[in-house]
């Protein structure tokens, strides 16, 4: 199982040195892997059997929307919550930073200097949407007004520091991390704008579900009763210790704690994948262009599987 | 035909430029990390990619046309030929060409790539394995030596002693003679090493 080193891979982290892999049967080894599209082309080339994957990759992979080779499936979402937008301590210094950065962006634009560079963590993600969301609510056209990027997240506090990028909107512990260097101020949090969006979700591919169904049950069990360890705050700074480890995130508690505040991982709005919520993600791809004419309740019945998860909860 | 390679390893990465010397004309360039200025200057056909880099979302959010990037990046997977991209994720490479190079000019490449991975693996772990060798021959030599001047033994002997206490327990010889090291110097109650 691949995982990206974030502080939403908690379940899987969770399910491996709690037990609850083992609990259900389970030998699984975890593999941290550097990028999203490396994630998830193992999925898909079988490489990896499962993941850790930003809820729209799942989307994108379905024969509906993309042309990915292997369709995917979301059979448990794994976290609400966690993505924010900081930007640099430069915008934020004085006043409504909102306001201040419309205004900047303005100035540069008068003056014909280079636009405002911003960064998301990948194309496909509730952190993209989330960045053009609230830039278009300050009256801004993402595409035109910003130059926007994709930047891997453990580089974003040094990318503010070095003013290649003004802001940028990434999952924890990445913003806590700037803004303890000093170099950055959250301004939004998702869960402020879409409380129940879901963030990540465990990704496999429909071959490999249909072809270990007993396998995915056990895995779904185990990930729900992880994910329940990780949200008691009884559990807090065991869970903080083990995410800190070099082999799993490698940063420091303190972000990883301020993080974890900002997530859910368990509850009956947030495991069970929802398909009105996979609706509402393909209709933010397709009000950023990222997708066509797509018969969005078709996709979002082949990819969101609940019926998997209660199956897995009845067993 | 430019090529851009991305790979954290600079060994790899000059060993993938190395094969791709084969492959004319060409113009190679190697980086750690991806940096878009830089990869705009050398304005690279194809760019090959380790798959543990970090970059690759970068470069993946690059097949997105825009105003600032009117060259899309598009992600290589050859239809003709299922099962080369699986190859290609399992050898830990990827690629990445501008949009309009023909996949027959850009296979040639990827396979020089997936080679040269596979083969900094092998060499890597071949690497290895000579390390742990020496350390293990090393080990029986000291072994010997103890033998030697605990018990009185010339080397040969001494050597036949370790080879049947190897064969009695069924382990390697070189663990036999860690062992007995650290029992010495258990027994010496100093530093084993």
């Amino acid at each position: 199982m691949g995982f990206i080193p974030l502080v939403d891979a908690a379940p899987l982290i969770v399910a491996q040195e709690k037990g609850y892999f083992a609990g259900e049967g389970l030998t699984v080894s975890l593999s941290r892997e550097g990028s999203w599209a490396t994630i998830r082309d193992k999925v898909a080339a079988g490489a990896l059997d499962g993941a850790h994957m930003l809820a729209p990759i799942v989307l994108a992979s379905s024969p509906g929307v993309g042309s990915e080779p292997r369709a995917m499936i979301a059979p448990i979402a794994l976290n609400c919550g966690g993505a924010a937008v900081t930007l640099s301590t430069r915008l934020t210094g004085g006043g409504e930073a909102g306001a201040r950065l419309k205004h900047l962006v303005r100035r540069r634009q008068e003056a014909g200097a280079s636009p405002l560079t911003l960064a998301a963590v990948y194309p496909v993600s509730i952190h993209n949407y989330l960045l053009r969301h609230w830039l278009a609510g300050l009256g801004l056209n993402p595409d035109v007004d910003v130059r926007l990027t994709v930047v891997p997240p453990p580089r974003t506090a040094a990318l503010l520091e070095d003013g290649v990028i003004e802001g940028f909107c990434a999952g924890a512990p990445w913003n806590a991390v700037a803004e303890a260097a000093g170099v950055g101020q959250t301004v939004v949090r998702v869960t402020e704008v879409w409380p129940e969006a879901p963030d990540k979700v465990l990704g496999v591919t429909e071959v490999w579900a249909a072809a270990n169904p007993a396998i995915l049950q056990s895995l779904i069990r185990a990930l729900a009763a992880a994910g329940a360890w990780a949200a008691d705050p009884h559990n807090q700074p065991e869970l903080v210790g083990l995410l800190a480890r070099p082999d799993y995130l490698a940063a420091p508690p303190e972000a990883i704690a301020a993080g974890l505040a900002e997530i859910v991982f368990a509850g009956p709005g947030v495991n069970p994948p929802r398909r009105e919520q996979a609706a509402w993600l393909l209709q933010q791809m397709a009000r950023w262009g990222q997708i066509g004419d797509v018969a969005i309740d078709k996709v979002a019945e082949r990819t969101w599987r609940p019926d998997l998860y209660l199956a897995a909860q009845g067993g | 035909m430019r090529v851009l390679i991305i790979d954290p390893d600079p060994a790899r990465a000059a060993l993938v430029a190395e094969g791709l010397a084969g492959i004319d004309p060409l113009q190679v360039r190697l980086a750690a990390v991806f940096h878009e200025s830089e990869a705009a200057a050398f304005q690279p056909d194809v760019v090959v990619v380790a798959s543990e880099s970090p970059d690759r979302d970068t470069l993946e959010s690059l097949r997105e046309a825009s105003a600032v990037n009117p060259r899309p990046v598009v992600m290589f997977v050859d239809r003709s030929e299922p099962g080369l991209a699986e190859a290609a994720v399992r050898a830990g490479v990827a690629a990445y060409v501008v949009d309009g190079l023909s996949a027959t000019r850009v296979r040639p490449v990827l396979e020089v790539a997936m080679s040269r991975f596979h083969l900094m693996h092998q060499l890597r772990a071949d690497l290895a394995k000579a390390k742990a060798d020496l350390a293990s021959r090393k080990t029986v030599e000291r072994a010997k030596a103890l033998l030697m001047r605990e018990r009185n033994l010339d080397e040969e002997a001494a050597y036949r002693l370790l080879r049947k206490l190897s064969m009695d327990t069924g382990r390697p010889l070189g663990a036999v003679a860690a062992d007995l090291l650290a029992f010495a110097g258990v027994l010496k109650g100093g530093d084993s090493m």
